[in-house]
This record gives C-alpha cells, structure tokens and sequence, in this order.
C-alpha cells in the first residue's frame, strides 16, 4: 500500500512537472508530456524543428524543473552547441597536465552532467555524433584505458535542423536508433502565440525562477516505476505486429529493428505513467507510435511517409477495438511480481 | 535486382485458386459455347480455353511481383502481334500460312485477353465488374444470335455468368479487404466463402422456385410448338395437328394459309349402318368434329363458337368413359332442329392415331358408349367406341357430285333436291340464329362475294337451287374447256399479304383445297341469306363394296365443308370442293374391318382396392354395373373379386401390365365368359344381390383402365395451367417486387445490425461491457461519427464535445477493464454497466429523426465499419 501512496504522489508529480514547464512552454502539451516519456523510458529525444521553436528552452526549463540533490537548484544541466568543427574531445573532455600533480588527469568534458542539450546535432561531422553514441547507450564513457560513469541521471535532448536546410549532416540510422523519441515541435497555435507575445516578461520571469517540483530521487523512482507498468498480452502483439509491418511494407525499405521495438515497450509504459495511469492502454499505442518508430524507419518516398505508419497503425488499433475483453483479466487479480 | 511483391505468395495463391481457376472455368465454359456458334473458332475449345488460362496464371502470378503494368504488358501483346504477323512469312503453303495466322491470332487474341484479367485480378480494383459485364455482354451476343430461344437456352446462358459475376466480384473484394498475415487467413477465408455459397445457393432456389412456373411457361410459349413439330415455322400446315403422342386430331383445318400438307396415315376405322332404303346399299356419311361459325375478319380465319344459338355439338371424351357405359345428350337432337326424315343410326369408330379423346360422328351425334378392341387387333387399333347419331334421311356423302351414272343415286339425288326444293324461303326459330348464321363482314371483300353469290345464282329461287349453283359454278369450265376451279394443296399466297384470301380464291387465283371452297362457299350462302356454317371432320370414302358398310379414314381425308340449314331438316352437308384428280387416281387399299365384338355379360365400373398380382386378382369396389344388359348401380359400392388371368387390360395408351395397376385406380372389366351366361338376374335383383351370384373370383376378359379421379383433376388444371399464356406483367410485377424486398433488406441491414447489437449490449453477460462498447462504436459509426484512426480516449474526447455527453469516462473505463492488472472501482463498475443507454438516448436525442433514417439506411457506413484495414 505504501508503494501505491507512492506511486500516486509520482503520478501527480508528474503533472506538476508538466504544468511547471507549461509555465515556460506554452502550447506544447503533447510535446512536453513526450520529453518525459523519453526521460522516464531512460532514453533520450531528439526534437527536429526550425530555429526558435523553443526546443532550447524546453531543455534548459526541464533541467530547472529537476531538483539536484541538495534540492537547492535544478539537477546538473550542460548545453553543446555543436558546430561543424566541434571535436569529440569537447564532449567527453580530456587528459589534461597537472602542474602540481605532475600527472595528467581526466578533465571531464560537458557530457558528465544530467540534462544534456545537444544543440543543432546535425550540424557537427558524423565523428563527433558518434562520440555521444556509447555514452548515451551505455551511460558511460571510455577514455583510454579507463571507463567513467556517467551520471544516474543521464537524459540527452538533442535537438536538429530539418535535414533539407544547409549545413547539416544527416544522423546516421545507429545515431537516430539511440533517440527513444522523436519529436517535431512545430509552431504554436495563432491565439497561444498571441498569448505568448503579450506575456514574453512573465515568461521570462518563469524561466528565472522556475520552481522544482520533483526531486532527483523522485525521478529515479519514477524510472523504476516505470519498468513496473502493466502491459497486457495484446498490447505486446499488437506492438510486436507494428514492428513487423513495418518490415512487411511495401513502400518501407527499412523497417524498425527488435531493439526499436523494445524501445517501443519502454516508451508505451513511460507513456503510461505520463498519462497518469499503471497500464498500457490502446490510447498510448495510438499517441506514441509514431513518435518512436517513425524516424526509425526509411521509407520509399515522401508519401510513404505520411501513409504508411498510420495505416499500420489504424490496423492494429482496429484489431485491438474488436477484441472482447479476456475474461481473467476481468477478474482483478493483480499478477504477482508486478507493483 | 529484387522485385518487391505486390502481394504475398499466400495471397498470390488464394487468387489464383480463388479468382483464377473459377475464371478459367468460366472461360472454358464460354469458349465451349461460342465454339457452337463461331466457326473461326474451329471447335476447339480446350486449347483456346488453355490459351487463356495460360495467360491468366502467368500474369496473375506475374502482377504478384511489382512489375510495371504498361510495359511488361506492351512487350508481350507487341510480341503476340509479332508472332501473328512473321507466321505468314514463314509458313511454307498459303493455306498453312493462312490457318497459322487465324490460329495465333485466336491464341494471341486469348492469351492477352488472359493476361489482362490477371492483372484486372491482381491490381485493379474494379475490374472484376467490367470483366463480368463484358462476359454478360457476350452471352446477351451470342444469345440473341440463337435461333430458337428456349428457356434453357437462356439458363444455361446466363445463369452460370450471373453466379459468377456475384461470386467474383464478392470474392475479389474480400480478398482485397482480407489480411493475409492473419494467423487464420485460411479460415476465415473458407469461412467467407461457405456463408457466400449458403446464400447464393439459398437466393438461387428461393428464385427458381418462385420462378418454376413462369420458367414453364415461358419454355412452352418459345420452346414447345417447333420442339414438337421439328418443323418450326415452316409455310406449311397439317391439317391433321399431332399432339405430343403423335395422336392425331384436326383441330384445325380451315386457317388459310398458302399451303397445306397430308399424308397416308390411318386416322380410324369406322363402320356406319346407314343404308339407302333398299337397305343394302350404304350410304356413307361424313363424320364431323365440330363446326367453325364465326369468322374472324382480323386473323383471316375461322373460329369455333361455344356459344353459337342452338349448339347441336355433341362433344364427349370417349377416354374418360368407362367401357360399355353410354354417355348420351339428347339436347343436342333438339337443338338439330330437324324433325322430319330422321332416324337414329350407330356407327362403331376404331380410333388408329385418332387421339383417345376425340369423339367423330356423322352430325347429329348424341351419344357416345366405349366399346372394347377385338384382341385380334388390338395393335392396330388403339381404343373404340360407339356412336349414335340422329341422321337425316336425306343426308349423304353423294349429296353433290354426279353420281357417276349410278341410276340408285342419281334418283336418291334428286329425290332429295325436290325435297328440299320444297322449301322456298330459309326461316329460323328465332331472330337471333338467322342473323347469327348469316353473319357477314362489312369489308369490301365480302361485298365482291356477295355480288358474285348474286350473279352466280341469278336464276334460282328456291335456297337448294342457289347451292346447286354455286356447286356448279365451281365445276364449271372456262371459255377454253378447262376446270374453272382446280383443287390445289399448295394454293399460294397472295401478293399482297393484307389480301383477303378468299377474294382472291374466288376471283383471280381459283385454286385451293376444302378449306378454301368452304369458306367462299359460306360466304357466297350467307350474302344471300341461307343460314349455313363449316363443319370440319373427315369426308368418307366408300371404296370397296367388299364390306358394305366399314368406311376407312386416312390423313388425307381431314376435310371441311358446309353445312346449310333448311328448316325442319336440320343441317345438312354440302360439299363444294371439286375433286382433287391425283387422290382419286390413287385410292387406298382398305384392311380387313376388326371383327364384331362378342355378347358381354358383365361389365363392372370402378376402383381398385387391391391387386394381387401373384394369383393375378383384383378386389375392386363397384359402383355401376351392366348385367346382361342391363344397367345397375348403387350409391354404396359393392366388392367384386375378379380373376384377371386371362385378361387384356388396356389403357387409352395401349396395353398396359398387371403391375402397373396401382390401387385406387378407376377400372372397367369386363367379361365374354360362358360361366355367366346362365346366371340369370331376376327383375327384383339389385346390384348386391347380383354381385351375390356371381362366381368368386370372377372371371374376366377385358379390363380397361381410366384415369382416377383426382388425377384427372389434377390433370385438368395442370392442362388450364399450361394453356395459360404467360402474364408477363405479372411476372415482371414479381420480378420487380422481389427486387424491390431484396433492396429494402439492403437497406434494412444496418438497422438489423444495430437491433442486434443494442440487444446484446441491453443483455446480461460477462461481456457486457464489450457489447455495449462495440454498439456504441456501431451507433456513432452509423450516425456518421466515424472512429477512423483515432485512439479510444481521442475519439471519446471528440463525441463528448460534439454530444455534450461523458463517454469518456465510459471508454476510460472500458479501456481499464481491457488491459488494466487493476480491479475496477465501483465508480467504474457503475459506469460500464449503466452509462450505456444514458449516452446512447443523449445521442439519439440530439440527432433529428429524419437524420438518423437517412444515416440508418446507409449501407456503405456499416460495409466501412466491418471492413478490416490493411496496410497496403
């Protein structure tokens, strides 16, 4: 019972948590909750839009949100911006001399932090987004002989250019593949950019003094909870059946990999939690699908790619609609192991 | 290079079992058909058929493969064309070059066509109605081409066509909405498929059933005349009409028609005791059929009159008659209207191919009595009866041709014109039978006759002198010594085919056979006012002075002439057909006349109760007896055991076996035996007391078999039934009603479905919630609010904002219960188990009525939400 007194107030914490950075993000709900999900899930997001969208902000207010340790200010949070002539030593740090010491010791480079921003990722060469690949996997860094571990909590929120725009490097697939969630941020509506507009001051004077409203332990507990989330049987069919329709597609020329789709699991129970709920429901398969599978796959052409996902999807969700309710599950008994 | 496919082999193979091979049947089906009707196509229609299976299955296969539609099918319809074009260069012969050619065009022709329909099969959606359409389109080609139109003609034409355009085009489209990574593709594909069959199969005979008689019927009135003829439509008519047993009757003999045809078929056999009054030699009589009265100024022909004043036509069904029983009408001599010179004479008929229900006599018959066929000739002869008729003295089949210097005839001819002379002016009984008898149309035509019937018999007062006249007119000879008048079969039609037949007979051509003479003679009579009318029968012959008396009917003896009525007379006969020199130059040879029937003692009426065909007895009950004689009968049958071992038993078909003799059957038997003639009724005797004396089992001769009863009626009916013409209103009115109920049921389905459905979600069941859920889905799926691809709590989110209502909490709940580990709480319980018909009557109140009808009736919202999605 305790841990369901728990879990209540995590649930609730997170909806503080997102009206804390509503705050700051105005309009941006769906995106918000999505960064969460990503953050909770253990992973990573990458967020694709123009410049200005507030992809930035989003970061910096997330990290703000978060209480350290101390519980005094927000967690440990570092921005990169990366440019095209950034080096993998400015992410990881390096051996440098001690005069003192008379020995070279590891100064460590902004990737030792909590809220990572990886600013504009596109835009370094594919050496430098390689960097960031074991350590945003691993959750550790290798630097000569000697591994480091990062921080417990370690949540990377890169952002990138549309592709098309000059200057870019395309993320290589196994690049893109670390990213739980991708989001596109898009512009607000007219009436909340009106909003925005009158109340740029307030805003801003949001962003200063943000508030924290979950600590860093509630964060970690919130990740185990998490793992700990119902999935029903026909909801891992159904994720296993969009997996490999994605494959089985015609106008798909790659599709998602088997650690797409257990990623896929992750973000459907973080989805949940988000959401304010222990269990994985038809409605999380429908709001998180594309945000996880579709910049996962290639697709045939630029038609494809606004088709195929969805009609994957729309099958399966019909499926599901059509299924009666499995007798033994109406009957309430919780599985043991789980919560 | 990888070809990506289209389809998945699975899928691949379902359309070729599926779509492809019923295809290819139907093809083979077709070709089979047309090769009946196409000579190019040189019966051979396997081949062709594999021609265009061939191209079927490779390009259905084919098209699986994401190949390029308009090039591959460019390349192999250029090569086809290719090969059809270099087969006349290289073909050595200019015969094989040209047979070559017409070969490879049909099998470029075919193969195309094939591999067209795979890729309609494979890739396009709506091909599979164009494809059934063209396929309907040849059998309404090849149909229309068909000469003679039957029923089955038109069945086997379109039927099969019909079931497969519903069975391809319902398959093709559901397996284009199958998913074919379904776990249970097979099944539910064989599933489909079986419901599809049940109902088409149920459709078919629901259709059949209601359609058999109008099928019948529509086979009769296209099929039946030339299938029973074999003859069709050609220029020439029997006088003598075979029914469907190849009896013969004439029913109608007096249609003018360009010409007439007759053979040498023996019709009956009759013997006539009508002698002259030295009472030896016979004088024969014409035997009549019945009488044409109206003529018919539309069609050109004769009709018969039930309804003609006086109707002295005696017209019994000697089949229907049991043996030795007499059926008499005496109203038939009082309408005769003859009292004078009148006698009462018999005449036994041997029927040969006369139909079993015909009944001759010379006029005026009345009465009718079945007698047996001697068992010497019973073969030859099929049935007998015998006639009584009343018969004028003065009548006689010499009445108009020179008697050929017989001094006995010639006064017996004259004597009767002083008879007749008598009468000077035609009366009637009444008004009525004058004008009815002297009926003429008001055409010009007739107006032309009229004046000829005047001119003709400007000398004579008295009616019989005018008659001789115009018989005289027609014997006469032309100004170069020639037959005015010649007897012709084959007349010829007149040029302009609107021409009164008759005028031109009498006026310019002058040839033509009875019917002809009749007919103008009719006319010639009544435009001057003496009552007369056309009696159809057969003439008689007296050939042979070996047996005096037996007259023989051939085919050719079907005759018509007229009948004129002299007040107190009655009618008689007339004939004005001059004769025809070929059948005189040929006379028949007569047979032996069938021996006189023996003195019969009993002859018992009734039914069957039992057969015992071991000791070869019958037990039957009977009702009416003759006894020596006499007649007898009862109201409550009597038993009679009778021994019919030694007996012919007979049907109006010929002799029939004991066996065949089934228990209820209505029999007559009759005995010649010895044994009973000294067992005597006494006066005070009934039909009991005299079944008492008889000897158990009673012997039998002769047995003869009469239709029971009620499959007489039966019969009847069937007989009015078929003799109905088709009500082709009705039938259309039918038509269109079932079509009408079968689109009111497609309209009906949605509702159906939702009645069903929101009965289940009303229920009690552990899946409550489900079914409520699902026709909540239904309604709003029906009502236009479409869920498409949004998730439960969007789309919830969305009728809530358009209905106001809380069918969030509802779905949320549902969702809970679906894929939750967690109870529910009661709250929710609550919710799932009550909020239904709340919301559903929040729904319904908001929509107006005569929204929610139009969006119950359509279909295509229900087809939507029962349509599985797929994925390409």
């Amino acid at each position: 019972m305790e841990e369901n007194i728990q879990i209540d107030q995590a649930l609730a914490n997170i909806q503080k948590l997102v009206d804390n950075i509503e705050t700051v993000i105005r309009g941006k709900r769906t995106q918000i909750q999505f960064v969460i999900t990503a953050l909770l899930a253990k992973g990573h997001i990458l967020m694709e839009d123009n410049p200005g969208t507030g992809k930035t902000v989003m970061a910096k207010t997330l990290a703000k949100s978060i209480a350290d340790s101390t519980g005094s200010s927000g967690v440990n949070f570092k921005r990169i911006q990366f440019t095209p002539d950034l080096l993998p030593m400015d992410l990881i740090g390096s051996h440098i001399f001690d005069d003192v010491k008379k020995e070279f010791v590891f100064k460590k480079g902004p990737l030792f932090c909590n809220v990572l921003l990886a600013d504009e990722i596109n835009r370094a060469s594919p050496k430098v987004q390689s960097a960031l690949l074991e350590c945003m996997a691993e959750h550790q860094i290798t630097m000569g002989e000697t591994t480091y571990p990062l921080e417990k909590l370690f949540f990377t929120i890169a952002t990138q250019n549309p592709v098309e725009m000059e200057g870019t490097y395309p993320l290589p697939a196994a690049q893109l593949d670390r990213f739980f969630i991708k989001i596109y941020f898009g512009y607000v509506d007219e009436l909340t950019e009106l909003d925005i507009y009158k109340d740029y001051l307030g805003i801003q004077n949001n962003q200063d003094h943000m508030k924290q409203v979950l600590s860093m332990k509630e964060i970690l507990f919130l990740q185990e909870e998490t793992e700990k989330v119902f999935i029903h049987e026909e909801i891992i069919t159904a994720v296993r059946n969009i997996v490999r329709d994605t494959r089985n597609h015609p106008d798909i020329v790659l599709g998602a990999s088997i650690r797409s789709g257990i990623i896929f699991l992750k973000c459907l129970k973080a989805f949940a939690l988000v959401n304010g709920r222990t269990f994985v429901t038809e409605d999380d398969l429908r709001g998180i699908t594309t945000a996880v599978l579709d910049h996962r796959l290639i697709y045939r052409n630029r038609e494809a790619k606004q088709k195929a996902l969805t009609t994957i999807l729309g099958k399966e969700l019909d499926r599901l609609s059509k299924l009666k309710i499995t007798i033994n599950r109406t009957s309430f008994a919780p599985p043991a192991g789980n919560i | 290079m990888k070809i990506g496919r289209t389809h998945s082999a699975k899928k691949m193979l379902a359309q070729l079992m599926l779509l492809a091979v019923p295809t290819s049947l139907m093809v083979f089906y077709l070709l089979w058909d047309l090769n009946r009707f196409y000579v190019i196509l040189e019966n051979n229609w396997i081949s062709q058929g594999t021609y265009f299976t061939i191209g079927l299955f490779l390009s259905t296969i084919f098209y699986s493969y994401r190949f390029r539609f308009i090039t591959s099918a460019t390349i192999i319809f250029i090569s086809c064309y290719a090969l059809y074009k270099a087969a006349g260069t290289f073909a050595f012969g200019e015969f094989d070059a040209f047979y070559f050619s017409v070969q490879l065009l049909i099998f470029g022709f075919l193969f195309s066509a094939g591999w067209l329909a795979g890729f309609g099969f494979s890739r396009t959606r709506f091909f599979t109605v164009i494809w059934s359409v063209m396929l309907l389109f040849i059998q309404i080609v090849v149909v229309s081409k068909t000469a003679d139109i039957k029923v089955n003609v038109i069945i086997n034409a379109f039927l099969p066509v019909l079931a497969y355009t519903f069975y391809i085009i319902y398959m093709s489209e559901m397996l284009r909405n199958m998913n074919e990574d379904e776990p249970n593709f097979i099944f539910f594909l064989s599933k489909r498929l079986g419901g599809f069959t049940i109902i088409m199969l149920l459709l078919l005979l629901f259709i059949f059933t209601l359609f058999k008689n109008d099928f019948q019927a529509v086979e009769r009135e296209w099929g039946g005349s030339s299938a029973m003829n074999g003859k069709g439509n050609e220029k020439s008519e029997n006088m003598n009409k075979k029914d469907g047993k190849g009896n013969v009757s004439n029913k109608d003999q007096t249609k003018l028609t360009g010409s007439l045809s007759k053979d040498k078929q023996l019709v009956f056999v009759a013997k006539l005791d009508n002698y002259f009054d030295d009472n030896v030699t016979p004088n024969p009589l014409y035997f009549t059929a019945f009488y044409y009265t109206k003529f018919d100024t539309l069609t050109q022909t004769f009709e018969r009159d039930s309804m003609m004043p006086r109707n002295d036509l005696f017209l019994p069904d000697p089949s229907k008659i049991p043996l030795y029983f007499t059926v008499a009408d005496s109203s038939a001599i009082k309408n005769s209207l003859a009292t004078k010179n009148r006698k009462v004479v018999t005449a036994d008929i041997y029927k040969a191919a006369l139909s079993p229900d015909a009944y001759l006599a010379p006029s005026t018959g009345f009465s009718c009595q079945p007698v047996t066929v001697p068992k010497e000739v019973k073969d030859q002869y099929k049935s007998a009866y015998r006639a009584k008729m009343w018969v004028s003295d003065l009548n006689s089949a010499y009445f108009i041709y020179n008697p050929a210097g017989n001094q006995q005839l010639e006064a017996f001819q004259q004597l009767r014109f002083e008879k007749l002379r008598e009468i000077q002016k035609i009366t009637g009984p009444d008004k009525n039978f004058m004008s009815y008898y002297t009926f003429m149309p008001k055409d010009e035509e007739y107006k032309k006759i009229a004046s000829l019937a005047k001119e003709v018999t400007a000398d004579a007062s008295a009616p019989i002198d005018k008659i001789l006249a115009i018989r005289d007119y027609f014997l006469s000879k032309d100004e170069f010594g020639q037959p005015l008048f010649k007897y012709s079969d084959n007349p010829g039609i007149p040029g302009i085919p609107s021409a009164n037949k008759l005028t031109y007979f009498l006026l310019e051509n002058r040839k033509g056979y009875c019917a002809y003479y009749a007919g103008a003679t009719l006319f010639m009579l009544r435009s001057l006012g003496i009552p007369s009318r056309i009696a159809a029968g057969y003439l008689t012959v007296d050939r042979s002075s070996k047996n005096p008396g037996w007259y023989w009917f051939y085919a050719d003896q079907a005759h018509a002439w007229v009948q004129v009525y002299f007040p107190g007379y009655g009618w008689m006969d007339f004939d004005t057909t001059v004769p025809d020199v070929n059948t005189q130059q040929s006379p028949q040879p007569d047979g032996t006349p069938p021996m006189t029937v023996p003195q019969t003692y009993i002859v018992a009426d009734g039914n069957i109760i039992s057969i015992d065909t071991i000791k070869k007895q019958i037990n039957m009950e009977v009702k009416k007896m003759i006894y020596h004689d006499k007649d007898y009968e009862t109201a409550s049958a009597k038993d009679l055991n009778i021994d019919v071992s030694l007996a012919t038993i007979t049907a109006d078909t010929g002799e029939v076996r004991l066996s065949s003799l089934k228990k209820g059957m209505h029999i007559t038997a009759v005995s010649y035996s010895e044994e009973l003639k000294n067992i005597l009724a006494d006066k005070s005797d009934s039909l009991a007391s005299i079944i008492k004396k008889l000897p158990i089992p009673t012997p039998v001769d002769e047995v003869k078999v009469l239709l029971i009863e009620g499959l007489k009626i039966n019969k009847k009916q069937e007989e009015q039934k078929a003799n109905e013409p088709i009500d082709w209103e009705k039938t259309i009115i039918r038509a269109l009603l079932i079509l009408l109920i079968l689109l009111i049921l497609l309209f009906l389905i949605p509702s159906i479905i939702w009645q069903y459905m929101n009965a289940r979600a009303k229920g009690k069941s552990d899946l409550k919630a489900y079914h409520c859920y699902r026709a909540s889905l239904y309604y709003l799926n029906q009502l236009g609010y479409e869920r498409g691809d949004m998730g439960p709590l969007e789309y919830a989110n969305m009728i809530d904002a358009r209905f106001k209502s809380s069918f969030n909490s509802f779905s949320n709940a549902y969702q809970k219960a679906k894929y939750s580990n967690l109870p529910l709480s009661d709250s929710e319980k609550e919710i799932l188990n009550e909020s239904y018909q709340s919301f559903i009557k929040k729904v319904r109140t908001q929509i107006p009525l005569k929204t929610r009808i139009s969006k119950f009736l359509n279909v295509y919202n229900t087809i939507h939400y029962f349509t599985q999605p797929k994925i390409s």
